[in-house]
Protein backbone atom coordinates (compact mmCIF):
# COMPACT_ATOMS: atom_id res chain seq x y z
CA UNK A 1 0.00 0.00 0.00
CA UNK A 2 2.76 2.33 0.95
CA UNK A 3 4.60 1.38 -2.20
CA UNK A 4 1.52 2.15 -4.27
CA UNK A 5 1.09 5.54 -2.64
CA UNK A 6 4.75 6.26 -3.22
CA UNK A 7 4.27 5.37 -6.88
CA UNK A 8 1.32 7.74 -7.19
CA UNK A 9 3.31 10.48 -5.49
CA UNK A 10 6.20 9.84 -7.83
CA UNK A 11 3.75 9.93 -10.73
CA UNK A 12 2.64 13.41 -9.70
CA UNK A 13 6.19 14.58 -9.43
CA UNK A 14 7.06 13.04 -12.77
CA UNK A 15 4.06 14.67 -14.37
CA UNK A 16 5.28 18.06 -13.29
CA UNK A 17 8.73 17.27 -14.66
CA UNK A 18 7.24 16.00 -17.91
CA UNK A 19 5.24 19.18 -18.35
CA UNK A 20 8.40 21.16 -17.78
CA UNK A 21 10.39 18.95 -20.17
CA UNK A 22 7.71 19.07 -22.84
CA UNK A 23 9.20 22.32 -24.06
CA UNK A 24 12.31 20.38 -25.19
CA UNK A 25 10.72 19.20 -28.42
CA UNK A 26 14.00 18.42 -30.12
CA UNK A 27 14.69 15.81 -27.48
CA UNK A 28 11.38 13.97 -27.43
CA UNK A 29 10.12 14.76 -30.95
CA UNK A 30 12.13 12.13 -32.86
CA UNK A 31 11.03 9.42 -30.43
CA UNK A 32 7.32 10.24 -30.54
CA UNK A 33 6.48 8.38 -33.75
CA UNK A 34 8.40 5.32 -32.58
CA UNK A 35 6.58 5.26 -29.29
CA UNK A 36 3.27 5.95 -31.02
CA UNK A 37 3.82 2.97 -33.25
CA UNK A 38 4.86 0.69 -30.42
CA UNK A 39 2.12 1.81 -28.04
CA UNK A 40 -0.66 2.37 -30.55
CA UNK A 41 -0.27 0.82 -33.95
CA UNK A 42 1.25 -2.36 -32.62
CA UNK A 43 -1.58 -2.59 -30.09
CA UNK A 44 -4.31 -2.48 -32.71
CA UNK A 45 -4.47 -6.28 -33.19
CA UNK A 46 -5.06 -6.97 -29.51
CA UNK A 47 -7.55 -4.12 -29.26
CA UNK A 48 -9.38 -5.31 -32.35
CA UNK A 49 -9.50 -8.88 -31.11
CA UNK A 50 -10.91 -7.85 -27.76
CA UNK A 51 -13.53 -5.64 -29.39
CA UNK A 52 -14.45 -8.38 -31.84
CA UNK A 53 -15.34 -10.88 -29.16
CA UNK A 54 -16.84 -8.24 -26.92
CA UNK A 55 -19.30 -7.18 -29.62
CA UNK A 56 -20.37 -10.76 -30.32
CA UNK A 57 -20.81 -11.61 -26.66
CA UNK A 58 -22.75 -8.41 -25.99
CA UNK A 59 -25.16 -9.11 -28.81
CA UNK A 60 -25.79 -12.62 -27.55
CA UNK A 61 -26.10 -11.43 -23.97
CA UNK A 62 -28.57 -8.74 -24.95
CA UNK A 63 -30.63 -11.20 -26.95
CA UNK A 64 -30.62 -13.56 -23.99
CA UNK A 65 -31.65 -10.82 -21.57
CA UNK A 66 -34.28 -9.06 -23.67
CA UNK A 67 -37.29 -11.32 -23.55
CA UNK A 68 -40.99 -10.77 -23.41
CA UNK A 69 -42.11 -7.23 -24.05
CA UNK A 70 -38.61 -5.86 -24.67
CA UNK A 71 -38.16 -5.33 -28.40
CA UNK A 72 -35.25 -7.14 -30.00
CA UNK A 73 -33.93 -4.03 -31.71
CA UNK A 74 -32.67 -2.91 -28.31
CA UNK A 75 -29.84 -5.38 -28.90
CA UNK A 76 -28.38 -2.68 -31.12
CA UNK A 77 -28.88 -0.08 -28.42
CA UNK A 78 -27.13 -2.16 -25.79
CA UNK A 79 -24.22 -3.01 -28.07
CA UNK A 80 -23.77 0.60 -29.16
CA UNK A 81 -23.97 2.12 -25.72
CA UNK A 82 -21.94 -0.52 -23.94
CA UNK A 83 -19.18 -0.84 -26.50
CA UNK A 84 -18.73 2.87 -27.09
CA UNK A 85 -19.04 4.13 -23.56
CA UNK A 86 -17.62 1.37 -21.44
CA UNK A 87 -16.26 -1.86 -22.78
CA UNK A 88 -14.12 -0.59 -25.64
CA UNK A 89 -12.27 1.96 -23.48
CA UNK A 90 -12.00 -0.15 -20.34
CA UNK A 91 -11.21 -3.55 -21.84
CA UNK A 92 -8.81 -2.06 -24.34
CA UNK A 93 -7.25 0.04 -21.60
CA UNK A 94 -6.80 -2.99 -19.37
CA UNK A 95 -5.28 -4.95 -22.23
CA UNK A 96 -2.92 -2.11 -23.06
CA UNK A 97 -2.10 -1.69 -19.41
CA UNK A 98 -0.64 -5.16 -19.54
CA UNK A 99 1.03 -4.76 -22.87
CA UNK A 100 2.12 -1.11 -22.89
CA UNK A 101 2.55 -0.50 -19.18
CA UNK A 102 4.66 -3.59 -18.71
CA UNK A 103 6.64 -2.78 -21.85
CA UNK A 104 7.41 0.77 -20.74
CA UNK A 105 8.25 -0.24 -17.19
CA UNK A 106 10.48 -3.06 -18.36
CA UNK A 107 12.24 -0.94 -20.97
CA UNK A 108 12.89 2.04 -18.73
CA UNK A 109 13.59 -0.22 -15.75
CA UNK A 110 16.21 -2.05 -17.72
CA UNK A 111 17.75 1.27 -18.72
CA UNK A 112 17.70 2.28 -15.07
CA UNK A 113 19.33 -0.88 -13.71
CA UNK A 114 21.92 -0.89 -16.50
CA UNK A 115 22.67 2.77 -15.75
CA UNK A 116 21.78 3.91 -19.25
CA UNK A 117 19.68 6.68 -17.76
CA UNK A 118 22.65 7.81 -15.72
CA UNK A 119 24.63 7.87 -18.95
CA UNK A 120 21.96 10.04 -20.56
CA UNK A 121 22.19 12.48 -17.70
CA UNK A 122 25.96 12.44 -18.06
CA UNK A 123 25.57 13.33 -21.73
CA UNK A 124 23.29 16.24 -20.70
CA UNK A 125 20.19 14.53 -22.02
CA UNK A 126 17.09 15.12 -20.00
CA UNK A 127 15.88 11.55 -19.31
CA UNK A 128 12.35 12.77 -18.70
CA UNK A 129 12.21 14.59 -22.02
CA UNK A 130 13.90 11.73 -23.80
CA UNK A 131 12.10 8.77 -22.21
CA UNK A 132 8.93 9.92 -20.45
CA UNK A 133 7.49 12.72 -22.57
CA UNK A 134 7.32 10.80 -25.88
CA UNK A 135 5.80 7.74 -24.18
CA UNK A 136 3.22 9.74 -22.28
CA UNK A 137 2.31 11.77 -25.36
CA UNK A 138 2.15 8.60 -27.43
CA UNK A 139 -0.09 7.02 -24.82
CA UNK A 140 -2.43 10.03 -24.71
CA UNK A 141 -2.49 10.21 -28.49
CA UNK A 142 -2.70 6.55 -29.47
CA UNK A 143 -4.97 5.08 -26.79
CA UNK A 144 -7.98 6.93 -28.27
CA UNK A 145 -6.96 5.66 -31.69
CA UNK A 146 -6.91 2.07 -30.51
CA UNK A 147 -10.13 2.54 -28.57
CA UNK A 148 -11.75 4.23 -31.56
CA UNK A 149 -10.92 1.25 -33.71
CA UNK A 150 -12.19 -1.03 -30.95
CA UNK A 151 -15.49 0.87 -30.89
CA UNK A 152 -15.85 0.49 -34.63
CA UNK A 153 -14.95 -3.20 -34.59
CA UNK A 154 -17.07 -3.98 -31.53
CA UNK A 155 -20.15 -2.36 -33.02
CA UNK A 156 -19.56 -4.13 -36.31
CA UNK A 157 -19.07 -7.46 -34.56
CA UNK A 158 -22.29 -6.99 -32.63
CA UNK A 159 -24.07 -6.11 -35.86
CA UNK A 160 -22.67 -9.17 -37.62
CA UNK A 161 -23.55 -11.41 -34.69
CA UNK A 162 -27.09 -10.04 -34.65
CA UNK A 163 -27.47 -10.81 -38.32
CA UNK A 164 -25.79 -14.20 -38.28
CA UNK A 165 -26.68 -15.60 -34.90
CA UNK A 166 -29.80 -13.82 -33.73
CA UNK A 167 -31.87 -13.55 -36.90
CA UNK A 168 -32.05 -9.80 -36.45
CA UNK A 169 -32.26 -7.68 -39.56
CA UNK A 170 -29.87 -4.85 -40.29
CA UNK A 171 -32.76 -2.41 -40.04
CA UNK A 172 -33.63 -3.64 -36.56
CA UNK A 173 -30.07 -3.54 -35.29
CA UNK A 174 -29.41 -0.10 -36.76
CA UNK A 175 -32.71 1.20 -35.40
CA UNK A 176 -31.62 0.16 -31.93
CA UNK A 177 -28.08 1.45 -32.41
CA UNK A 178 -29.33 4.81 -33.63
CA UNK A 179 -32.17 5.05 -31.15
CA UNK A 180 -30.21 6.57 -28.30
CA UNK A 181 -26.94 7.34 -30.06
CA UNK A 182 -25.41 10.63 -29.08
CA UNK A 183 -22.15 12.22 -30.11
CA UNK A 184 -21.41 12.41 -26.42
CA UNK A 185 -21.05 8.62 -26.39
CA UNK A 186 -18.04 8.81 -28.70
CA UNK A 187 -16.55 11.80 -26.93
CA UNK A 188 -16.95 10.15 -23.56
CA UNK A 189 -15.23 6.96 -24.70
CA UNK A 190 -12.33 8.73 -26.40
CA UNK A 191 -11.64 11.10 -23.52
CA UNK A 192 -11.64 8.17 -21.15
CA UNK A 193 -9.22 6.39 -23.46
CA UNK A 194 -6.89 9.38 -23.51
CA UNK A 195 -6.88 9.53 -19.72
CA UNK A 196 -6.20 5.79 -19.58
CA UNK A 197 -3.30 6.23 -22.00
CA UNK A 198 -1.87 9.00 -19.86
CA UNK A 199 -2.17 6.92 -16.68
CA UNK A 200 -0.81 3.70 -18.17
CA UNK A 201 2.20 5.31 -19.86
CA UNK A 202 2.99 7.55 -16.90
CA UNK A 203 2.78 4.72 -14.35
CA UNK A 204 4.92 2.58 -16.64
CA UNK A 205 7.53 5.32 -16.73
CA UNK A 206 7.33 5.90 -12.97
CA UNK A 207 7.79 2.24 -12.14
CA UNK A 208 10.57 1.89 -14.70
CA UNK A 209 12.47 4.86 -13.35
CA UNK A 210 12.04 3.55 -9.81
CA UNK A 211 13.35 0.09 -10.67
CA UNK A 212 16.19 -1.04 -8.52
CA UNK A 213 18.48 -4.06 -8.55
CA UNK A 214 18.73 -6.38 -11.52
CA UNK A 215 16.27 -8.36 -13.55
CA UNK A 216 14.13 -9.00 -10.49
CA UNK A 217 13.71 -5.28 -9.97
CA UNK A 218 12.74 -4.83 -13.59
CA UNK A 219 10.19 -7.62 -13.31
CA UNK A 220 8.77 -6.10 -10.16
CA UNK A 221 8.54 -2.71 -11.83
CA UNK A 222 6.64 -4.24 -14.73
CA UNK A 223 4.29 -6.02 -12.39
CA UNK A 224 3.68 -2.92 -10.34
CA UNK A 225 3.09 -0.91 -13.48
CA UNK A 226 0.44 -3.33 -14.71
CA UNK A 227 -1.34 -3.59 -11.39
CA UNK A 228 -1.30 0.14 -10.74
CA UNK A 229 -2.36 0.89 -14.30
CA UNK A 230 -5.29 -1.51 -14.03
CA UNK A 231 -6.39 0.03 -10.76
CA UNK A 232 -5.95 3.51 -12.16
CA UNK A 233 -8.04 2.64 -15.21
CA UNK A 234 -10.91 1.52 -13.01
CA UNK A 235 -10.56 4.59 -10.80
CA UNK A 236 -10.54 6.90 -13.79
CA UNK A 237 -13.52 5.05 -15.23
CA UNK A 238 -15.49 5.76 -12.08
CA UNK A 239 -14.15 9.31 -12.01
CA UNK A 240 -15.37 10.11 -15.52
CA UNK A 241 -18.69 8.45 -14.82
CA UNK A 242 -19.15 10.63 -11.78
CA UNK A 243 -18.04 13.75 -13.61
CA UNK A 244 -19.98 13.28 -16.83
CA UNK A 245 -22.80 10.85 -16.23
CA UNK A 246 -24.05 11.75 -12.78
CA UNK A 247 -27.11 13.93 -13.18
CA UNK A 248 -26.81 14.00 -16.93
CA UNK A 249 -29.99 13.41 -18.91
CA UNK A 250 -29.71 11.83 -22.33
CA UNK B 1 14.55 5.86 -42.45
CA UNK B 2 13.07 3.90 -39.59
CA UNK B 3 11.71 7.10 -38.06
CA UNK B 4 10.08 8.15 -41.35
CA UNK B 5 8.48 4.74 -41.65
CA UNK B 6 7.10 5.05 -38.13
CA UNK B 7 5.83 8.54 -38.86
CA UNK B 8 4.02 7.33 -41.97
CA UNK B 9 2.42 4.35 -40.27
CA UNK B 10 1.40 6.27 -37.19
CA UNK B 11 0.03 9.16 -39.23
CA UNK B 12 -1.90 6.83 -41.50
CA UNK B 13 -3.31 4.96 -38.52
CA UNK B 14 -4.43 8.15 -36.84
CA UNK B 15 -6.01 9.54 -39.99
CA UNK B 16 -7.78 6.31 -40.86
CA UNK B 17 -9.07 5.98 -37.33
CA UNK B 18 -10.34 9.54 -37.27
CA UNK B 19 -12.01 9.10 -40.63
CA UNK B 20 -13.57 5.85 -39.46
CA UNK B 21 -14.86 7.35 -36.24
CA UNK B 22 -16.29 10.38 -38.02
CA UNK B 23 -17.91 8.20 -40.67
CA UNK B 24 -19.39 5.85 -38.08
CA UNK B 25 -20.69 8.78 -36.10
CA UNK B 26 -22.33 10.34 -39.14
CA UNK B 27 -23.77 6.95 -40.06
CA UNK B 28 -25.29 6.45 -36.63
CA UNK B 29 -26.59 10.00 -36.59
CA UNK B 30 -28.13 9.44 -40.01
CA UNK B 31 -26.46 12.59 -41.24
CA UNK B 32 -27.07 13.33 -44.90
CA UNK B 33 -24.13 15.36 -46.11
CA UNK B 34 -24.56 17.46 -49.19
CA UNK B 35 -28.30 17.05 -49.18
CA UNK B 36 -30.34 20.21 -49.04
CA UNK B 37 -32.75 20.52 -46.19
CA UNK B 38 -35.79 22.66 -45.69
CA UNK B 39 -36.69 24.24 -42.42
CA UNK B 40 -39.89 24.43 -40.43
CA UNK B 41 -40.59 25.94 -37.05
CA UNK B 42 -43.26 25.09 -34.53
CA UNK B 43 -44.06 26.46 -31.13
CA UNK B 44 -45.32 24.70 -28.05
CA UNK B 45 -46.13 25.36 -24.45
CA UNK B 46 -44.31 22.17 -23.49
CA UNK B 47 -42.27 19.70 -25.50
CA UNK B 48 -42.34 16.67 -23.22
CA UNK B 49 -39.15 14.66 -23.70
CA UNK B 50 -38.38 15.80 -27.24
CA UNK B 51 -34.68 16.17 -27.98
CA UNK B 52 -32.54 17.54 -30.73
CA UNK B 53 -32.11 14.80 -33.32
CA UNK B 54 -35.50 13.17 -32.80
CA UNK B 55 -37.33 12.21 -35.95
CA UNK B 56 -39.90 14.36 -37.73
CA UNK B 57 -42.63 12.17 -39.16
CA UNK B 58 -45.30 12.86 -41.76
CA UNK B 59 -47.97 10.19 -42.17
CA UNK B 60 -45.68 7.71 -40.45
CA UNK B 61 -42.72 8.36 -42.74
CA UNK B 62 -39.53 9.90 -41.35
CA UNK B 63 -39.14 13.21 -43.16
CA UNK B 64 -36.57 15.05 -41.11
CA UNK B 65 -35.10 15.68 -37.69
CA UNK B 66 -35.43 18.13 -34.85
CA UNK B 67 -32.66 20.66 -35.36
CA UNK B 68 -32.94 23.01 -32.44
CA UNK B 69 -35.03 23.59 -29.34
CA UNK B 70 -35.11 26.97 -27.65
CA UNK B 71 -37.14 28.80 -25.07
CA UNK B 72 -39.06 31.80 -26.40
CA UNK B 73 -40.80 34.75 -24.74
CA UNK B 74 -44.30 34.53 -23.30
CA UNK B 75 -43.87 30.94 -22.19
CA UNK B 76 -43.30 29.38 -25.60
CA UNK B 77 -40.84 26.72 -26.69
CA UNK B 78 -39.75 27.01 -30.31
CA UNK B 79 -38.64 23.89 -32.14
CA UNK B 80 -36.74 24.16 -35.42
CA UNK B 81 -37.00 21.16 -37.70
CA UNK B 82 -35.02 20.09 -40.75
CA UNK B 83 -37.14 18.48 -43.41
CA UNK B 84 -35.97 16.50 -46.40
CA UNK B 85 -35.88 18.40 -49.65
CA UNK B 86 -39.20 18.30 -51.46
CA UNK B 87 -41.19 17.42 -48.38
CA UNK B 88 -44.76 18.66 -48.80
CA UNK B 89 -46.50 19.59 -45.59
CA UNK B 90 -50.16 18.61 -45.18
CA UNK B 91 -52.90 21.20 -45.43
CA UNK B 92 -53.21 23.37 -42.32
CA UNK B 93 -50.36 21.52 -40.60
CA UNK B 94 -50.07 20.95 -36.89
CA UNK B 95 -47.05 19.46 -35.09
CA UNK B 96 -47.82 16.85 -32.44
CA UNK B 97 -45.08 15.65 -30.12
CA UNK B 98 -45.47 12.12 -28.89
CA UNK B 99 -43.54 9.14 -27.62
CA UNK B 100 -42.61 6.86 -30.49
CA UNK B 101 -41.83 3.89 -28.29
CA UNK B 102 -42.13 2.68 -24.75
CA UNK B 103 -38.48 3.44 -24.13
CA UNK B 104 -38.43 7.19 -24.09
CA UNK B 105 -37.93 7.98 -27.75
CA UNK B 106 -40.03 10.90 -28.97
CA UNK B 107 -40.92 12.23 -32.37
CA UNK B 108 -42.53 15.27 -33.94
CA UNK B 109 -45.46 14.31 -36.13
CA UNK B 110 -46.70 16.83 -38.69
CA UNK B 111 -50.35 16.19 -39.37
CA UNK B 112 -53.39 18.07 -40.70
CA UNK B 113 -55.40 19.95 -38.11
CA UNK B 114 -58.35 17.72 -38.90
CA UNK B 115 -56.36 14.70 -37.75
CA UNK B 116 -55.65 16.09 -34.29
CA UNK B 117 -56.93 13.60 -31.69
CA UNK B 118 -60.22 14.52 -30.07
CA UNK B 119 -58.68 15.43 -26.75
CA UNK B 120 -59.69 18.58 -24.95
CA UNK B 121 -56.17 19.41 -23.75
CA UNK B 122 -54.55 18.73 -27.11
CA UNK B 123 -57.11 20.79 -29.00
CA UNK B 124 -56.68 23.60 -26.49
CA UNK B 125 -52.90 23.51 -26.95
CA UNK B 126 -53.23 23.64 -30.72
CA UNK B 127 -55.67 26.53 -30.59
CA UNK B 128 -53.41 28.34 -28.13
CA UNK B 129 -50.42 27.98 -30.45
CA UNK B 130 -52.32 28.98 -33.58
CA UNK B 131 -51.71 32.34 -35.24
CA UNK B 132 -48.07 32.24 -34.31
CA UNK B 133 -45.85 35.01 -35.68
CA UNK B 134 -43.45 34.41 -38.57
CA UNK B 135 -45.32 31.36 -39.77
CA UNK B 136 -44.53 29.01 -36.91
CA UNK B 137 -46.67 25.91 -36.96
CA UNK B 138 -48.95 25.34 -33.98
CA UNK B 139 -47.94 22.43 -31.83
CA UNK B 140 -49.14 20.29 -28.98
CA UNK B 141 -47.69 17.51 -26.91
CA UNK B 142 -49.64 14.30 -26.55
CA UNK B 143 -49.73 12.48 -23.24
CA UNK B 144 -46.90 10.01 -22.99
CA UNK B 145 -46.88 6.61 -21.46
CA UNK B 146 -45.72 8.02 -18.13
CA UNK B 147 -48.77 10.25 -17.86
CA UNK B 148 -51.05 7.42 -18.93
CA UNK B 149 -49.37 5.21 -16.40
CA UNK B 150 -49.90 7.85 -13.75
CA UNK B 151 -53.59 8.02 -14.60
CA UNK B 152 -53.79 4.25 -14.62
CA UNK B 153 -52.04 4.22 -11.26
CA UNK B 154 -54.63 6.61 -9.90
CA UNK B 155 -57.41 4.41 -11.22
CA UNK B 156 -55.76 1.35 -9.69
CA UNK B 157 -55.53 3.21 -6.39
CA UNK B 158 -59.21 4.04 -6.52
CA UNK B 159 -60.05 0.44 -7.32
CA UNK B 160 -57.93 -0.69 -4.42
CA UNK B 161 -59.71 1.79 -2.16
CA UNK B 162 -63.09 0.53 -3.31
CA UNK B 163 -61.97 -3.05 -2.79
CA UNK B 164 -60.80 -2.17 0.70
CA UNK B 165 -64.14 -0.58 1.47
CA UNK B 166 -65.95 -3.62 0.13
CA UNK B 167 -63.77 -5.84 2.26
CA UNK B 168 -64.51 -3.69 5.29
CA UNK B 169 -68.23 -3.63 4.59
CA UNK B 170 -68.50 -7.34 3.84
CA UNK B 171 -67.94 -8.70 7.36
CA UNK B 172 -69.68 -11.60 9.11
CA UNK B 173 -72.81 -9.58 9.86
CA UNK B 174 -73.05 -8.54 6.27
CA UNK B 175 -72.59 -12.13 5.19
CA UNK B 176 -75.41 -13.27 7.50
CA UNK B 177 -77.63 -10.51 6.24
CA UNK B 178 -76.77 -11.44 2.73
CA UNK B 179 -77.59 -15.06 3.46
CA UNK B 180 -80.96 -14.00 4.95
CA UNK B 181 -81.56 -11.81 1.96
CA UNK B 182 -80.86 -14.72 -0.32
CA UNK B 183 -83.27 -16.88 1.68
CA UNK B 184 -85.93 -14.16 1.48
CA UNK B 185 -85.25 -13.87 -2.15
CA UNK B 186 -85.80 -17.60 -2.51
CA UNK B 187 -89.20 -17.30 -0.81
CA UNK B 188 -89.99 -14.34 -2.93
CA UNK B 189 -89.02 -16.30 -5.98
CA UNK B 190 -91.45 -19.09 -4.95
CA UNK B 191 -94.24 -16.58 -4.52
CA UNK B 192 -93.39 -15.02 -7.77
CA UNK B 193 -93.46 -18.40 -9.46
CA UNK B 194 -96.92 -19.12 -8.08
CA UNK B 195 -98.13 -15.74 -9.15
CA UNK B 196 -96.69 -16.36 -12.54
CA UNK B 197 -98.48 -19.69 -12.76
CA UNK B 198 -101.79 -18.08 -11.78
CA UNK B 199 -101.27 -15.29 -14.20
CA UNK B 200 -100.37 -17.87 -16.78
CA UNK B 201 -103.72 -19.53 -16.29
CA UNK B 202 -105.42 -16.18 -16.54
CA UNK B 203 -103.47 -15.53 -19.63
CA UNK B 204 -104.64 -18.85 -21.01
CA UNK B 205 -108.22 -17.80 -20.41
CA UNK B 206 -107.55 -14.45 -21.92
CA UNK B 207 -105.89 -16.14 -24.82
CA UNK B 208 -108.99 -18.29 -25.29
CA UNK B 209 -111.19 -15.24 -25.20
CA UNK B 210 -108.85 -13.48 -27.47
CA UNK B 211 -108.87 -16.43 -29.80
CA UNK B 212 -112.67 -16.35 -29.87
CA UNK B 213 -112.56 -12.63 -30.38
CA UNK B 214 -110.13 -13.12 -33.17
CA UNK B 215 -112.47 -15.67 -34.68
CA UNK B 216 -115.23 -13.09 -34.49
CA UNK B 217 -112.93 -10.55 -35.98
CA UNK B 218 -112.09 -13.02 -38.69
CA UNK B 219 -115.78 -13.61 -39.35
CA UNK B 220 -116.36 -9.88 -39.37
CA UNK B 221 -113.45 -9.51 -41.64
CA UNK B 222 -114.92 -12.08 -43.96
CA UNK B 223 -118.23 -10.31 -43.88
CA UNK B 224 -116.51 -7.04 -44.50
CA UNK B 225 -114.61 -8.63 -47.34
CA UNK B 226 -117.88 -9.82 -48.81
CA UNK B 227 -119.34 -6.37 -48.32
CA UNK B 228 -116.32 -4.86 -49.96
CA UNK B 229 -116.73 -7.31 -52.80
CA UNK B 230 -120.30 -6.18 -53.16
CA UNK B 231 -119.19 -2.60 -52.97
CA UNK B 232 -116.63 -3.42 -55.56
CA UNK B 233 -119.30 -5.05 -57.67
CA UNK B 234 -121.59 -2.07 -57.13
CA UNK B 235 -118.79 0.23 -58.08
CA UNK B 236 -118.16 -1.72 -61.16
CA UNK B 237 -121.87 -1.55 -62.23
CA UNK B 238 -122.30 2.20 -61.59
CA UNK B 239 -124.80 1.76 -58.79
CA UNK B 240 -122.48 3.40 -56.39
CA UNK B 241 -122.60 6.61 -58.39
CA UNK B 242 -126.36 6.60 -58.01
CA UNK B 243 -126.01 5.86 -54.35
CA UNK B 244 -123.58 8.69 -53.97
CA UNK B 245 -125.89 11.04 -55.83
CA UNK B 246 -128.78 10.08 -53.64
CA UNK B 247 -126.62 10.32 -50.63
CA UNK B 248 -125.61 13.82 -51.72
CA UNK B 249 -129.29 14.75 -52.05
CA UNK B 250 -130.12 13.16 -48.76
CA UNK B 251 -127.25 14.99 -47.21
CA UNK B 252 -128.48 18.29 -48.61
CA UNK B 253 -131.95 17.56 -47.30
CA UNK B 254 -130.53 16.57 -44.02
CA UNK B 255 -128.53 19.78 -43.89
CA UNK B 256 -131.67 21.82 -44.63
CA UNK B 257 -133.61 19.91 -42.03
CA UNK B 258 -130.81 20.55 -39.62
CA UNK B 259 -130.97 24.25 -40.41
CA UNK B 260 -134.65 24.27 -39.85
CA UNK B 261 -134.26 22.31 -36.69
CA UNK B 262 -131.62 24.77 -35.60
CA UNK B 263 -133.92 27.69 -36.26
CA UNK B 264 -136.72 25.88 -34.45
CA UNK B 265 -134.42 25.30 -31.56
CA UNK B 266 -133.58 28.99 -31.51
CA UNK B 267 -137.33 29.81 -31.51
CA UNK B 268 -137.84 27.29 -28.78
CA UNK B 269 -135.07 28.94 -26.82
CA UNK B 270 -136.77 32.33 -27.24
CA UNK B 271 -140.16 30.83 -26.33
CA UNK B 272 -138.57 29.13 -23.39
CA UNK B 273 -137.15 32.45 -22.27
CA UNK B 274 -140.52 34.11 -22.66
CA UNK B 275 -142.22 31.22 -20.93
CA UNK B 276 -139.62 31.36 -18.16
CA UNK B 277 -140.37 35.09 -17.81
CA UNK B 278 -144.12 34.52 -17.88
CA UNK B 279 -143.84 31.72 -15.37
CA UNK B 280 -141.77 33.99 -13.20
CA UNK B 281 -144.30 36.74 -13.42
CA UNK B 282 -147.15 34.26 -12.89
CA UNK B 283 -145.33 32.87 -9.94
CA UNK B 284 -144.94 36.34 -8.53
CA UNK B 285 -148.59 37.07 -9.28
CA UNK B 286 -149.74 33.82 -7.77
CA UNK B 287 -147.66 34.51 -4.73
CA UNK B 288 -149.27 37.89 -4.28
CA UNK B 289 -152.67 36.32 -4.89
CA UNK B 290 -151.92 33.64 -2.37
CA UNK B 291 -150.87 36.23 0.14
CA UNK B 292 -154.20 38.01 -0.48
CA UNK B 293 -152.69 41.02 -2.05
CA UNK B 294 -154.54 42.90 -4.78
CA UNK B 295 -158.09 42.56 -5.98
CA UNK B 296 -157.81 39.04 -7.20
CA UNK B 297 -156.12 38.03 -3.99
CA UNK B 298 -158.81 39.58 -1.98
CA UNK B 299 -161.35 38.01 -4.28
CA UNK B 300 -159.87 34.59 -3.81
CA UNK B 301 -159.05 34.80 -0.17
CA UNK B 302 -162.21 36.72 1.01
CA UNK B 303 -165.31 34.38 1.08
CA UNK B 304 -167.72 37.30 1.56
CA UNK B 305 -166.49 39.00 -1.49
CA UNK B 306 -166.84 35.72 -3.37
CA UNK B 307 -170.39 35.41 -2.28
CA UNK B 308 -171.16 39.05 -3.28
CA UNK B 309 -169.56 38.45 -6.61
CA UNK B 310 -171.58 35.32 -7.03
CA UNK B 311 -174.82 37.04 -6.22
CA UNK B 312 -173.76 39.84 -8.55
CA UNK B 313 -173.31 37.33 -11.32
CA UNK B 314 -176.72 35.87 -10.60
CA UNK B 315 -178.26 39.29 -10.79
CA UNK B 316 -176.30 40.06 -13.96
CA UNK B 317 -177.48 36.83 -15.51
CA UNK B 318 -181.10 37.74 -14.62
CA UNK B 319 -180.57 41.22 -16.00
CA UNK B 320 -179.24 39.87 -19.25
CA UNK B 321 -182.18 37.54 -19.57
CA UNK B 322 -184.59 40.43 -18.99
CA UNK B 323 -182.71 42.55 -21.58
CA UNK B 324 -183.00 39.79 -24.16
CA UNK B 325 -186.61 39.45 -23.28
CA UNK B 326 -187.55 43.11 -23.52
CA UNK B 327 -184.75 45.20 -25.04
CA UNK B 328 -186.90 48.28 -25.57
CA UNK B 329 -187.23 48.56 -21.90
CA UNK B 330 -183.63 49.36 -21.69
CA UNK B 331 -182.59 50.69 -25.16
CA UNK B 332 -184.25 53.41 -27.33
CA UNK B 333 -182.91 53.71 -30.91
CA UNK B 334 -183.81 56.77 -33.02
CA UNK B 335 -182.51 57.48 -36.50
CA UNK B 336 -183.75 60.99 -37.02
Amino acid sequence: MREALESFGAAGKLTAEAVRSARDVRTWGPNLSLQARQLGVDSLPIGTLIALFTGVVLALLASYSFTGAVPRYLVGTLVQKTVMMELAPVLTGLALAGRVGANIAAEIGTMRVTEQIDALETLSFDPVAYLVVPRVLAGVLMFPVVVGVAMFVGLGAGWAASLGLLDLSSAEFLKGARLFFDLFDVRYGLVKAASFGFAVSLLGCVNGLRARGGAQGVGGAATHAVVQSAIMILVLDAFWALVWLLGRTP
Amino acid sequence: MKTRSNDWIVGLTIILTMVGIVAATLFLQQAQLGRRREGATARFRDIGSLQVGNAVVIRGVAAGRVKQIALAPKGWVVVDMELDEGTVLPTDPVVLLQASSLFGEWQAMITPRTAVPVNRDVVAQVEDATDAPSGSLPGAVLPDIAQLTTVAGGIAGNVASVAERVRTAFNDTAAKELRASIRNFSVLSGDLARAVRAQSQNLDSLALVARLGLADVAASSAALRRTMQRVDTATASGALTDILGESRTASRNLREATDRLQRLAQSLEASEANLRGAIGKADTLLGRIERGQGSVGLLINDPGLYRNADSLLVELRALMADVRKDPKRYFSVRVF
